[in-house]
């Protein structure tokens, strides 16, 4: 039985293909000849060549790739034929696996520079509170509480010391909280207990010749002096420091209050922020408040100087030279002020202490300030005070305590310490508090160089006249004179 | 030797002028192998009875292995037609003519699936996400990346 012959692509009288249209008859061949194959289970046909690009122009677009291999009448499969030896699919895997590779690489290198420059910034930060509370606490006081070496500081300074200037930026931002710069000093550090230098003794002992304060009077629910920091911290300076803000603003408002339009632009300054006033008011002496830039640029006066929002509205309207003009002018000027207000905040420590000794030295000549300042002689060498003096617990008075009573004394205590500072706190010369005080000497005195600048300036702005000339230099006959035979 | 593209789609405009373009579907010109213009209407009853819209063909060298570019043309006389895969600036949102475009298919066959898109509608409004692609789109509406949505053509 003989088999029924299929016809191939071959047997075609006439072959046309599906992707470029051009046809060939079979006697009539191209010449050079194309290779056409017949790829599928229907009657498309198409040149090699032709339907061998349609499938990779499909498979490098990866939406196309899945109808790169079928037919797109039939949808059957095609099968491609090609020499793949082992080596070369081998490569193809090797370069799959080191493209993938390579983007771990990318996202590692980026971790890693991601997390050097958090790391440097933390150490930064870190290094920054040590400083700031060497200055702020005094040098006898660091030592104790912290030293100078970071493998025996306790385990919260490596939160608190990093958060100090972070605080004390945020303290100069013009939100209306009422963060004191102070508050991470004195939240944490008041209830650390000292480290155990190597070369010193932490003191302890019903009555030790060296502790100047009675552990009994420790336990005082009175108030002392100087006053517990913590309370200062959480209560008394965040209260002074929104008084003291009312006050001068009532105070600045009375002072300035005139009836000019520029004393009403600098009320606004004023009101709004009084971090960075010196500048602002050079700003807004530039320019006109509500005028459009484009109409600024009409008069002839400079585009710079205006804040940012301003700049982004008008942009369009400016020429482009001027609108670059004042973007430059822009970042100049808050340049500046981000430099200020940081420049500002991490000098606070310095000032702070420098103010502290500033007031140490005149209380020398001042009984009463010596008092307010609880001065104290600096500790024997050596000897460091302990945080609770362990000699409560010893004694008569607390093995005849009922477990109760311990737990409430010891509860009492604990609030003690929390409330007014370990022992100390209470030991040491409290640098702190002088430092306090004298940064708030400081604040008030450069409030009052600040008014002092800005009042003489309204005075300046007030006070301008234009000069008045005479006719010298005009001929008097060409003016209309009330009384010319006078003057000829 | 013209390219590839050139002589195909000169087979193609030949086979239009000898049979005809399908019903309901005009020439209006065809003067360079770059761009191409048809007018378009639905014969017979549907939502877009009596309206006639401008159709742009636009090819690049690499006809038929790459799609060609297709979109209605709107202008002050005419707009695209209001269908739920049309974009107001006349993109058309179809699958043929991105990830379902094949050689085997053609400027007349791209003219009847858009045709038979417009006949077989049954509620005319626009793309939900209109006003947000219109504002960005691209001139050529080839280098956006549609996402087909199942009952398209």
């Amino acid at each position: 039985m003989a088999q029924r012959r299929v016809p191939t692509i071959d047997d075609l009288r006439v072959k046309l293909c599906y992707i470029c249209r051009e046809e060939e008859r079979y006697d009539a061949p191209e010449n050079p000849p194309r290779a056409w194959t017949h790829p599928c289970r229907c009657t498309l046909v198409a040149h090699e060549s032709c339907l061998l690009q349609w499938i990779q122009s499909s498979q490098q677009t990866r939406s196309r790739a899945p109808n790169a291999l079928k037919c797109p009448q039939c949808s059957s499969p095609y099968v491609l034929e090609s020499n793949n030896p082992i080596i070369l699919r081998l490569l193809d895997a090797a370069n799959k696996g080191l493209s993938a590779i390579g983007k771990i690489v990318t996202v590692a290198s980026f971790t890693v520079v991601v997390v050097s420059i958090g790391t440097g910034m933390y150490i930064l930060c870190t290094t920054y509170g040590a400083y700031a509370l060497r200055e702020f606490l005094g040098p006898e006081m660091f030592d104790i509480l912290l030293s100078d070496d970071p493998a025996r500081w306790p385990w919260h300074s490596f939160i608190n010391l990093p958060l100090i200037p972070l605080s004390l930026i945020m303290s100069r931002l013009p939100t209306k909280s009422s963060i004191t710069p102070l508050v991470p000093v004195l939240l944490a550090w008041p209830t650390s207990t000292p480290i155990r230098a190597n070369d010193s003794i932490i003191l302890d002992g019903w009555r030790n010749p060296f502790l100047r304060t009675d552990p009994r009077e420790f336990l005082h629910p009175l108030p002392r002096w100087p006053p517990p920091p913590m309370i200062l911290g959480l209560f008394v300076f965040p209260a002074v420091r929104q008084a003291y803000k009312r006050m001068l603003g009532n105070f600045t408002r009375w002072l300035l209050n005139s009836n000019t339009p520029h004393g009403q632009d600098m009320q606004r300054v004023l009101n709004g922020n009084d971090d960075e006033p010196f500048l602002r008011i050079r700003v807004n002496a530039n320019v006109e408040e509500d005028v459009p830039i484009g109409q600024a640029n009409v008069n002839g006066q400079p585009p710079g100087q205006q804040g940012l929002d301003a700049n982004n509205d008008n942009e369009a309207n400016a020429p482009a030279g001027d609108a670059v003009a004042a973007a430059e002018n822009t970042i100049r000027v808050s340049g500046t002020s981000l430099g200020r207000l940081i420049g500002g905040a991490l000098i606070i420590p310095r000032i702070s202490s420098f103010m502290g000794s500033l007031l140490l030295r005149l209380s020398k000549h001042s009984k009463i300030l010596r008092k307010i300042l609880a001065v104290r002689p600096p500790l024997p060498t050596g000897v460091v005070p302990p945080a609770i003096p362990r000699s409560l617990f010893n004694g008569k008075a607390w093995s005849e305590m009922s477990l109760l009573k311990r737990i409430s004394y010891v509860g009492y205590l604990g609030l003690t310490v929390a409330w007014r500072g370990t022992m100390t706190w209470a030991e040491c010369d409290p640098v702190w508090w002088r430092n306090s005080l004298g940064l708030g000497v400081f604040v008030m005195a450069k409030d009052c160089v600040h008014l002092l600048h800005l009042w003489l300036t309204k005075r300046e702005l007030e006070s301008r006249r234009v000069k008045n000339r005479s006719f010298e230099d005009v001929d008097v006959q060409e003016l209309d004179l009330i009384n010319p035979s006078v003057y000829s | 030797m013209a390219s590839i593209s050139a002589r195909r789609l000169r087979k193609e405009l030949n086979e239009i002028n000898v049979e005809g373009c399908p019903a309901g579907i005009k020439l209006l010109s065809a003067d360079n192998f770059d761009t191409w213009l048809f007018s378009i209407e639905v014969l017979g009853e549907s939502l877009y009875q009596g309206e006639v819209f401008k159709l742009m063909f636009r090819f690049d060298a690499n006809y038929p292995i790459s799609a060609p570019a297709v979109q209605f043309v709107v202008d002050e006389t005419r707009g695209a037609p209001i269908h739920p895969h049309i974009y107001s600036n006349g993109h058309i949102c179809a699958s043929i003519l991105g990830t379902e475009w094949s050689p085997v298919l053609s400027v007349s066959a791209v003219c009847v699936t858009l045709q038979s898109m417009l006949a077989s509608c049954k509620v005319k409004e626009r793309p939900v996400d209109n006003d947000r692609y219109v504002r960005t789109a691209p001139d050529n509406p080839k280098k956006t990346r549609f996402q087909y949505d199942g009952d398209t053509v």
